[in-house]
């Protein structure tokens, strides 16, 4: 392939992802739960684009953190590990093996999930501050306790969710894998292009749901959005994030949405992201019906705590390893 | 130091500011691998100091004065305030007026049910359920408003009856009956969703129980003490309630569940009240002036607020009021909102000091003794 056109490929997917990106949380907010809930909502392009640039323009306010260089740093280290999944789902970086496969694809979605372990633990808002001295106000009837901070309780359900929230989203990652007999994805697009889409065999429509409660997981949506419950630890890792590191959050999130969308699109429609390609609009279809049906679900749903947690988890996880094994059947 | 606190080694601080409190107040939860082994909760941050600056007040001006301890149940505060000063002058309001009362109570009774209802959900984070019962309760408000001319702090009882210009007229009584219906459609569809609803069920059912036992010990009042089984409600004891009908709803096991549905049911019994007072609702004047100013020794009243019995006692001296005390609901309440945290979650912590329906505004009126004979600096 010519390099050139390669390189238009690969910018321009990624720009449009980008653009694509910037509406999608409006698309979930204004258009699913403003709906649902018979409000107004805000507009189209709020919370994803307009509220990412203002703030860009606001003042920084540097965060109470033991290290704030790596605490600032981590909602661009978020960004970047996303562009890097959907950049290697682009068909030209195909060539790249070792990369464009399930494996470096887990490494990256696993970035995002020890980022939130490291944001929690690394933040210190003001929110659980005590005082200098033993809290007298009411009896205080334990003065010398460890005092953690709400952030801290985020951090530990950041780790727990590594441990097991994760697996439904990788075992659906591997259904397509085990139908294609590879783990790379110029492999598993060439089966679909031949067999066609593995959402069409049992294992792949077993696969897609799982891959969705793990989309929803992985984006800590409703019913699953421990991490930033607003009963508890209200935003959780991203407690302390203000002006364009903030930003950097609101991006990431709507990108990760674009990106998982595409991934989905790979792994079970068997249509790579590539914008000279009309598989481009399945793509961002895709991107956007996955937001849509998850603020469906979200809207209709408390908060879990762990013990309705590790049940749907476990169901989900359950469900997976049945479409491994259909698909090796 | 004793057993227990050797083996707590962790708290959680949230508050004054958090998003899970619609006020400021302070609690502390003491845990062990997120669940809560103790807590404290700690009010001071709104104290205003009403029944000081009451003191020496005139009777009328300190009346209107207790509105302002609630925004919630404002109109509780001056109905009783009010009924104090009538206790102590003796002074018999026309049966209109004490029909009338008597709806704006139970409007209110339904527009802080349904800002419960709605909080619970939001911190269960069920932002929908919330939103739609905001809507029902945007009814109750236009209601209040409608008759009072307020949203909140309407200023309908005055001593010797209520003002006149919360008198209700046929249009009036029209649109509170059709108000009313409508309030009871809609709750009717909620309940009906959100008890089938078995992911909120599993969220709720079971979690911070109080039982029948600890919520006497703990001095509980109102729907949090009725959501136990205790079958205790001021307005039987009250004598302008005698002319209706209406059911005492108690509850088993003192849980989330039941204190949420305790509210529901509560709602429909305040519209079946209501009801009646339309229907039957006397003719005549609506406020007798009749009666004179005389001194009084400390008079005490009881009302059964929105979240339980409520406390107003003065003392008239020369027409103005000495010794206020007010005691609000959620201060017999407290006790239970930190017991019921006790052994969940830190997530359904929350919901525990939720359900007990706590207004931190009203309560923060509590002065502590300190002991201060031992202090060589005093």
């Amino acid at each position: 392939m010519d390099p050139s056109y390669s390189a238009v490929t690969v910018l321009g997917t990624l720009i449009l992802g980008l653009l694509v990106s910037l509406w999608l949380p409006g698309i979930e907010r204004k258009f699913v739960h403003a709906r649902i809930q018979q409000r107004i909502g805000p507009p189209l392009s709020s919370p994803g684009l307009m509220a990412a640039l203002k703030f860009f323009y606001k003042k920084t306010v540097r965060p109470s953190s033991p290290l704030p260089g790596l605490y600032n740093s981590l909602p661009i280290m978020g960004f970047i590990s996303a562009l890097l999944i959907l950049l290697f789902l682009i068909p030209p970086m195909y060539s790249i093996g070792a990369l464009a496969s399930l494996v470096a694809i887990v490494g990256f979605l696993k970035i995002e999930e020890v980022i939130y372990v490291f944001m929690g633990s690394l933040s210190r808002s003001v929110m659980s501050m005590g005082m200098p001295f033993p809290d007298l106000a009411r009896g205080a009837k334990y003065p010398d306790v460890n005092r953690y901070f709400l952030e801290d309780l985020s951090s530990m359900r950041a780790f727990r969710l590594i441990a097991f929230g994760s697996f439904p989203i990788y075992l659906a990652i591997f259904v397509p894998a085990v139908l294609s007999g590879s783990i790379f994805l110029k492999d598993i697009v060439a089966y679909q292009a031949v067999h066609g889409p593995v959402i069409f065999t049992m294992a792949g429509v077993i696969g897609a749901v799982v891959f969705f409660i793990g989309y929803m997981i992985l984006l800590n949506e409703y019913p699953f959005a421990i991490l930033k419950t607003k009963a508890d630890v209200i935003e959780g890792p991203y407690m302390e994030y203000a002006a364009r590191y903030r930003a950097f959050v609101y991006i990431t999130r709507g990108f990760l949405m674009f990106t998982l969308g595409c991934l989905f699109s790979v792994l079970f429609l068997g249509v790579p992201p590539d914008i000279l390609s009309w598989g481009i609009l399945v793509n961002i279809a895709v991107a956007a019906v996955l937001p849509v049906l998850m603020a469906i679900f979200s809207a209709f749903a408390p908060v879990f705590t762990f013990k309705q947690f590790y049940p749907v988890t476990v169901a989900a996880s359950v469900l997976g390893v049945l479409a491994l094994v259909t698909a090796f059947v | 130091m004793d057993g227990k606190q050797e083996i707590i080694e962790t708290e959680i601080a949230m508050g004054p500011v958090h998003s899970a409190a619609i006020e400021p107040y302070r609690v502390r939860l003491f845990v062990e691998d997120e669940i809560v082994r103790d807590a404290e909760i700690t009010v001071g941050v709104n104290h205003r100091g009403i029944e000081r600056i009451m003191e020496g007040l005139p009777v009328e001006k300190a009346n209107s004065l207790t509105e302002k301890v609630c925004g919630i149940c404002s109109g509780v505060h001056l109905w009783n305030s009010v009924l104090v000063a009538e206790k102590g002058l003796g002074v018999e309001i026309p049966e209109r007026a004490s029909y009338i009362r008597i709806i704006v109570g139970e409007l209110e009774r339904i527009h802080s049910h349904l800002l419960y209802l709605a909080h619970g959900n939001e911190v269960l984070g069920h932002e929908t359920f919330s939103m739609r019962l905001f809507y029902i309760r945007e009814t109750v408000m236009e209601l209040l408003r409608l008759i009072g001319g307020n949203r909140v702090q309407y200023g309908v009882p005055i001593i010797g009856g209520i003002r006149p210009r919360a008198d209700l007229d046929e249009m009036k009584i029209q649109r509170i009956g059709e108000g009313i219906d409508l309030i009871e459609e809609k709750l009717e569809a909620f309940a009906e969703r959100f008890t089938s609803d078995p992911m909120i069920m599993s969220r709720i059912t079971g979690v911070c129980p109080i039982s029948r036992k600890d919520a006497l010990r703990l001095h509980v009042t109102g729907p949090t003490l009725r959501a136990t089984g205790v079958d205790l409600d001021v307005r039987r004891e009250m004598p302008c309630y005698d002319p209706f009908e209406f059911e005492v709803i108690t509850q088993d096991g003192g849980d989330v569940r039941a204190n949420l549905l305790m509210r529901v049911l509560e709602i429909f019994e305040s519209v079946k009240i209501i009801r009646q007072a339309l229907r039957d609702l006397p003719e005549g004047k609506v406020v007798d002036r009749s009666w004179e100013m005389q001194d009084t020794g400390i008079v005490k009243s009881y009302v059964e607020a929105p979240r339980g019995r409520l406390y107003h006692s003065y003392a008239i001296e020369d027409g103005r009021v000495r010794g206020s005390i007010i005691r609000t609901p959620s201060m017999s309440n407290i006790g239970a909102m930190q017991y019921a945290c006790i052994g969940h979650h830190i997530t359904d912590a929350q919901l525990g000091i939720v359900q007990c329906d706590p207004c931190f505004t009203c309560t923060d009126r509590a002065i502590e003794i300190v002991d201060m004979s031992d202090n060589p600096r005093r």
